[in-house]
């Protein structure tokens, strides 16, 4: 019994870290240029994959949040692998001249700054962040 | 000569080493703007370290122990205008007898992406065929020193590896059904005479002068509906003409493509912390060569068949380790594939250690049976191995990567 309440007890602090901040934290900002108001989750990984470079009639590129919980949440739950995995896959298609590697930045603020100054930019930020010039793109 | 050929490395890598270190500077500020545009520059870099117990292997002095294998690039890219991209790589390498430092332009092309179902790529185009054709080069972006021989031999990189032409691309969604990849490309097979088939022919008793020709090919790429389950299917036709000198009696040497047809079938998975992944190749050759050993013409033909079961686990942010099995048949036809001189087999046992974000080391065990025989070129040459090759062979390489 002792043992199983202590398996109970790691399980969750395994999965604690996980879970405290998951994509329903992650915000999905757009250029305006971009005159959507939504995004279809299979497009939302097409243009982080940059298989898709086109958003209605808006050409489009991504912006990444460097590293961390976010980025690894984005990762995990829209484009389907971790961040580690995202950039092997860039590199992949860097080193065979397939595309260009995405912007990354440190900070929400940067990420904003970057995605409302530069026609097409899609990124995301945390739900938190402050949002200036950039329209939000719900998940469909 | 060998004194020649040592300086010659050495300038090479004092070379290679200043201009990797250029990018490395340029890249730690960002990128270089030119008026508007950005140009990003990336480069990589590796050495490796083989030794085997027995035979010499892919052209190097393995028996011994060897640091000839050595391979790096640097690219520049710049996005012209929302569809316009325009870029190109410098590659060059040294393993053994191939590559011997020339540098050459590993991809230089122009991509034009009208949709996302349809772009244009034009130049020297890496070539799309099976999982990792255009990306064998690109060591750090896997588990492998080595990645399977059975279906990337090192020695012949260039039969597969680029094509001076054009591509058509595109990704077509097929909504609940995946989505799927395609890209047909055509072109001109640049030449290679740094390469593994011009060393196997030395060893016959040729030289070669020219060795190139055409190329056709499609692949496709099903992301399917199954989380993390990826297949595909490729198809090469090339036209290659090889054109050179008997040494001994001096007279043209020449080999002549009837039907060169490559078929690939293949497929990625991934489940947590386990990627696998599996390929199987099939090469149809027919040829017609002019200045046989015996004075006359005469026709050749092959059967190659290959592939290859990998399985890589991470095991936590610094460590990934790995195995592969790979098996080669030069000629299915022949009987008994069980000697070694018809088949090529290779277990093989891999750790990658990420030191940094753009730095990794690993260590890898091959265990290998089997040589191909004299004329396969694949791996096993008689010039590097002239008292006979032994039919197992045991080989550990170290490799330092670095990316930026």
């Amino acid at each position: 019994m002792k043992l199983r309440t202590a398996l109970h007890i790691l399980t969750l602090a395994t999965l604690a870290p996980a879970t405290a901040l998951y994509a329903g934290d992650v915000k999905i900002i757009a250029n305006p240029s971009v005159a959507e108001t939504s995004v279809s989750a299979d497009d939302l990984k097409g243009i982080f994959l940059q298989t898709k470079n086109s958003l209605g009639s808006a050409h489009v590129i991504p912006v990444l949040h460097k590293g961390g919980v976010l980025e690894d949440s984005f990762c995990q739950k829209y484009v389907g692998r971790n961040d580690s995995a995202l950039q092997t896959y860039y590199r992949s298609l860097v080193f065979t001249g397939r595309a260009l590697m995405p912007k990354e930045f440190d900070t929400d603020d940067e990420v904003v700054a970057y995605v409302a100054k530069t026609k097409g930019a899609v990124g995301f930020v945390s739900a938190s962040a402050k949002l200036d010039g950039v329209v939000v793109l719900a998940v469909k | 000569m060998r004194l020649t050929k040592r300086l010659g490395a050495v300038y090479a890598t004092s070379l290679t080493l200043a201009s990797l270190a250029l990018p490395n500077l340029l890249h730690a500020q960002g990128a270089i703007k030119a008026g508007s545009k950005e140009i990003q520059i990336h480069s990589f870099f590796s050495q490796g370290y083989a030794y085997s117990d027995s035979n010499n292997f892919l052209t190097m002095d393995t028996s011994s122990g060897t640091a000839a294998f050595t391979d790096g690039g640097i690219n520049a890219q710049t996005q012209i205008t929302g569809k316009l991209r325009a870029g190109g790589q410098l590659y060059l390498r040294n393993v053994g007898q191939l590559g011997n430092w020339h540098p050459e332009g590993d991809w230089f092309l122009a991509d034009y992406r009208v949709k996302d179902w349809l772009g244009f790529r034009g130049g020297k185009v890496k070539s799309a065929l099976g999982l990792w054709n255009d990306t064998q080069d690109l060591t750090f972006l896997y588990n492998w020193a080595l990645l399977p021989q059975s279906v990337y031999p090192l020695d012949l990189r260039a039969n597969t590896i680029s094509h001076l032409g054009g591509d058509v691309y595109g990704t077509v969604p097929l909504k609940k059904a995946g989505s799927v990849a395609y890209t047909v490309y055509g072109g001109q097979r640049p030449s290679d005479l740094q390469g593994g088939i011009v060393y196997g022919l030395l060893g016959s008793g040729i030289t070669v002068n020219s060795y190139g020709g055409t190329v056709i090919g499609e692949d496709v790429k099903w992301t399917t509906p199954v989380k993390n389950l990826m297949a595909g299917a490729s198809f090469l036709d090339l036209d290659v003409t090889t054109q050179g000198t008997r040494i001994s009696n001096s007279k043209p040497y020449s080999v002549f493509t009837q039907k060169d047809h490559t078929e690939a079938a293949y497929a990625e998975y991934s489940l947590w912390r386990l990627t696998f992944d599996a390929e199987g190749r099939r090469e149809i050759q027919d040829v017609y060569k002019v200045g046989l050993k015996t004075g006359g013409n005469g026709t050749a033909a092959a059967d190659m068949r290959g592939g290859f079961l990998s399985a890589t686990g991470r095991v936590n942010k610094w460590l990934q380790v790995g195995t592969y099995h790979s098996r080669y048949y030069p000629n299915w036809p022949i009987k008994p594939r069980g000697i070694a001189a018809n088949h090529l087999f290779d277990q093989t046992f891999s750790a990658r250690v990420d030191i940094k974000s753009y730095l990794d080391f690993k260590a890898e065990g091959h265990f290998m049976n089997g040589t191909t025989g004299p004329n396969s070129y694949h791996g096993f040459y008689s010039l590097d191995n002239p008292a006979g090759e032994q039919p197992t062979t045991k080989l550990v390489i170290l490799k330092l990567s670095y990316h930026m």
